[in-house]
């Protein structure tokens, strides 16, 4: 299809062809719609077109190109030549997955606990890199909060693309300002802006303790956010500070909040969460175990988060035990 | 979650072991892994036996799939059993995935991703078919390789685009991942891919089986030429969030093809269904058809759907209509101008190409330098879609002669320019000219 292997005279006569194939097709189109006033000025523009052949092919290509334009948008059933390879494909219309990691970066972090977090993300994000094969785009957001609350990057970065930047630990948690930040963020008009399909996002929080600020109607509010509520929400306690019952409000059920007492559970509960939940989230239903009857809206709404709940204990069980070391000694 | 550490072995049920020397990836399922047994590299698949309801039956079903053996050598089916762990931990063993293969996955998206080890940056390589040619006979090999599974009463179960490697140059095909291969009738758990699942399975109203392989075999078809999803358009779209009870709507309940006739409430959305667009209005009418009953009659009747030697005809019929022109446009016959009811003529550079009339089949075949003939179109007692019978060539003596070569096994009967009926043996050919009559035997052809 290409004018430029083919050498000068090879680009001339396929201009020429061209151009006569368009006037050819408004001459149709005229047949077609007879009356139809602006056809005639595209009639007129392919004519000059192809009048423009004997002064310089490439011109006549150009502009041939650009008569052809409105010729093939006024029926659409008509070829454009230029772009009717059925090799050319782009890459099939995918589904979006926001994956937000929400992150606890306070003082009592400080130490072996940041530290493999940072070491267990930097390892994750290769690993779940295909994990949205052909039909997901999959994306990142990592959300730190202590005294501040920040984002790591300002918009959701394809996980191909992600690059881990080590987080330090300071100042107090304040957990319900990032519920607020995260709640505006979390629309249509910011972090969730895919053109296309959605699905709801991953919402993943890991703290090491109690919030220092007023969560609750932060939480109230986030609660009241549709991405929120469709979203598959886990928590992961991190040493024996982190309060369990404040995380099942966050998650909204206790299958999906678990405890990490030491570094080797820290990073395989991260690992176990983080690749469950982008699974089922970018892969979404899967056949239920034991139906048999005609399923109904009601029986599949949150069914992910059942189902995340369930894969989260199945693997907990298998879990090596506490290796050694708590993660709240020694520091 | 029991993984596999590199350097580790693992036994095997009849003896030896294997040893893990990496990972491949992960799925659904669990972890394949590349080991070494017996001197020989194989792929290691090993379950997460947690994620499965039954164990115990599914590992006696691909003891059944290995003592059964492969429909034909386009899987890479199960070889060997591992033993099982005392907790019921198990594995099998398959070949490896010859290096020349891409993934569906790729081909849909299409490019892979090469992760250096070091730095776990990855950059990106293109995978497109070469040839049209190509992307055709996978489409062929895709169509047969079901019909051989099911003609030996099995079901894939869970059909979807993490199930085929394809080789880009060829159109070869091998199916993976072909342990939830079960009798028909049988379920051992598995459900399937949402958008590749037949939409009585997303109901929940029927397991997988025969019938819903052929949706899903539909959908892969679809995906492959058309390179978009056949359920998702305006409709689906206008949810913006896909939650579980969107996804029973749209793939079950209230399934709506994007190009069906009588439903334009689900139409293709420009800037996000740009390829669907623009192939659908490539492809001939008989190959939309097919896909327009199996996504319109199919989604309610299991019996509607397509089969596969359907299909098979369908696509050995539109690989036979394709046209390279010698001004470097390769396309169906469809998208050439027919200037009379025996010719096409390219609209780029206006070649004009003779056809030939097989007496089996009312189409004709566009003649070209180079194109050919198969087995399964000269003999109706033929299934052989691969081994060609006849291709247009050049004569070597006098150029710009064409003729056609019997590249079959068998002779010919063909009207000369003298008006007389000579013998062609295998090896010969005879030169294309405006009364040419090819006897094959029952078939004939003429210009």
């Amino acid at each position: 299809m290409s004018n430029e292997k083919k050498g000068a005279s090879g680009a001339e006569t396929t201009a020429q062809a061209k151009a006569k194939a368009i006037e050819e097709a408004a001459a149709n189109l005229m047949k077609q719609a007879p009356g139809a006033a602006a056809l005639e000025g595209l009639a007129a523009a392919a004519d000059q077109a192809a009048a423009t052949v004997k002064k310089t092919a490439k011109e006549a290509v150009r502009e041939a190109k650009a008569a052809a334009q409105p010729v093939a948008d006024a029926a659409d059933d008509l070829l454009d030549f230029d772009d009717d390879d059925p090799l050319s494909a782009t890459s099939v219309s995918k589904k979006s997955l926001v994956i937000f990691f929400l992150i606890d970066t306070s003082r009592s972090m400080v130490g072996k606990k940041i530290g493999e977090l940072n070491t267990v993300m930097e390892e994750l994000i290769p690993e779940i890199r295909r994990v949205g094969e052909a039909d997901t785009d999959v994306k990142v957001a990592v959300l730190t909060f202590g005294t501040q609350v920040r984002w790591m990057y300002n918009e959701p970065i394809l996980i191909e693309d992600f690059e881990w930047s080590r987080l330090r630990a300071d100042g107090v948690t304040n957990m319900g300002e990032a519920f607020r930040e995260l709640s505006a963020r979390m629309s249509r008009n910011s972090f969730l802006n895919s053109p296309s399909l959605s699905f709801a996002p991953v919402i993943f929080l890991m703290t090491d303790g109690y919030p220092s600020d007023d969560y609750k109607e932060a939480l109230e509010e986030l609660k009241q956010n549709s991405w929120y509520k469709f979203g598959l929400k886990a928590a992961l306690g991190i040493g024996s500070e982190a309060n369990d019952e404040m995380l099942e409000e966050f998650t909204g059920s206790k299958e999906t909040v678990v405890h990490a007492y030491s570094g080797g559970q820290l990073a395989q509960m991260i690992k176990i969460i983080a690749v469950t939940s982008a699974q089922i989230g970018s892969k979404s239903m899967t056949l239920s175990d034991d139906v048999n009857h005609e399923l109904s809206e009601e029986e599949v709404r949150a069914a992910k988060q059942k189902l995340l709940g369930q894969q989260i204990q199945d693997s907990m069980t298998n879990l090596g035990d506490a290796d050694a070391i708590s993660l709240d000694t020694g520091w | 979650m029991v993984e596999l550490s590199i350097g580790q072995e693992v036994e095997m049920e009849y003896g030896g072991k294997a040893e893990v020397l990496g990972v491949i990836g992960s799925g659904g399922q669990g972890t394949v892994y590349v080991v070494r047994y017996n001197g020989m590299k194989w792929a290691l698949k090993w379950y997460d036996i947690d994620k499965m309801k039954n164990p115990k039956a599914f590992r006696k079903n691909i003891q059944n799939n290995i003592s059964d053996g492969p429909p034909s050598n386009k899987f890479l089916w199960p070889k060997y059993l591992t033993k099982e762990t005392p907790d019921g931990t198990f594995g099998y063993l398959m070949e490896l995935k010859p290096e020349s293969f891409d993934s569906f996955v790729d081909i849909l998206n299409t490019y892979k991703l090469s992760v250096n080890p070091l730095t776990g940056r990855s950059t990106k390589t293109p995978v497109r078919f070469t040839s049209l040619y190509a992307m055709v006979t996978a489409v062929i090999n895709i169509v047969n390789a079901f019909r051989q599974l099911h003609r030996a009463g099995k079901s894939y179960q869970d059909l979807n685009d993490g199930g085929f490697f394809i080789n880009m140059d060829t159109g070869a095909v091998l199916v993976c991942d072909c342990d939830n291969i079960a009798p028909d009738g049988s379920n051992f758990g598995i459900g399937g891919k949402p958008g590749y699942m037949a939409p009585e399975v997303v109901r929940g109203v029927a397991k997988p089986n025969v019938q819903t392989d052929k949706y899903s075999l539909a959908v892969v078809l679809f995906k492959l030429l058309f390179r978009g999803d056949p359920m998702e358009g305006e409709k689906v779209v206008r949810d913006v969030c896909l939650t579980e009870s969107s996804e029973l709507k749209h793939y079950g309940q209230n399934a709506v093809f994007i190009y069906d006739p009588d439903d334009a409430s689900n139409r293709p959305v420009r800037g996000i269904h740009d390829n669907v667009i623009k192939f659908w209005r490539i492809y001939p009418d008989y190959v939309k058809d097919a896909f327009i009953r199996s996504f319109t009659l199919g989604i309610s009747d299991p019996n509607k759907r397509i089969i596969e030697n359907e299909w098979q005809k369908i696509f050995i019929r539109l690989r036979s209509e394709i046209i390279q022109c010698s001004c470097g446009r390769t396309n169906f016959c469809s998208t050439f101008k027919q200037p009379d009811s025996k010719s096409f003529k390219c609209p780029q550079c206006g070649t004009i190409f003779d056809t030939l009339k097989f007496s089996n089949r009312k189409n004709r075949m566009p003649l070209y330098l180079g194109c050919v003939f198969y087995e399964c179109e000269i003999d109706p007692d033929s299934e052989d879609f691969q081994t060609i019978a006849g291709e247009l060539v050049e004569n070597r003596l006098k150029p710009g002669v064409l003729g056609f070569k019997n590249m079959s096994n068998k002779t010919w009967s063909v009207k000369m320019p003298d008006g007389d009926y000579y013998d062609i043996p295998p090896g010969k050919g005879f030169p294309v000219w405006q009364g040419l009559v090819i006897n094959f035997g029952e078939v004939t052809a003429s210009l």
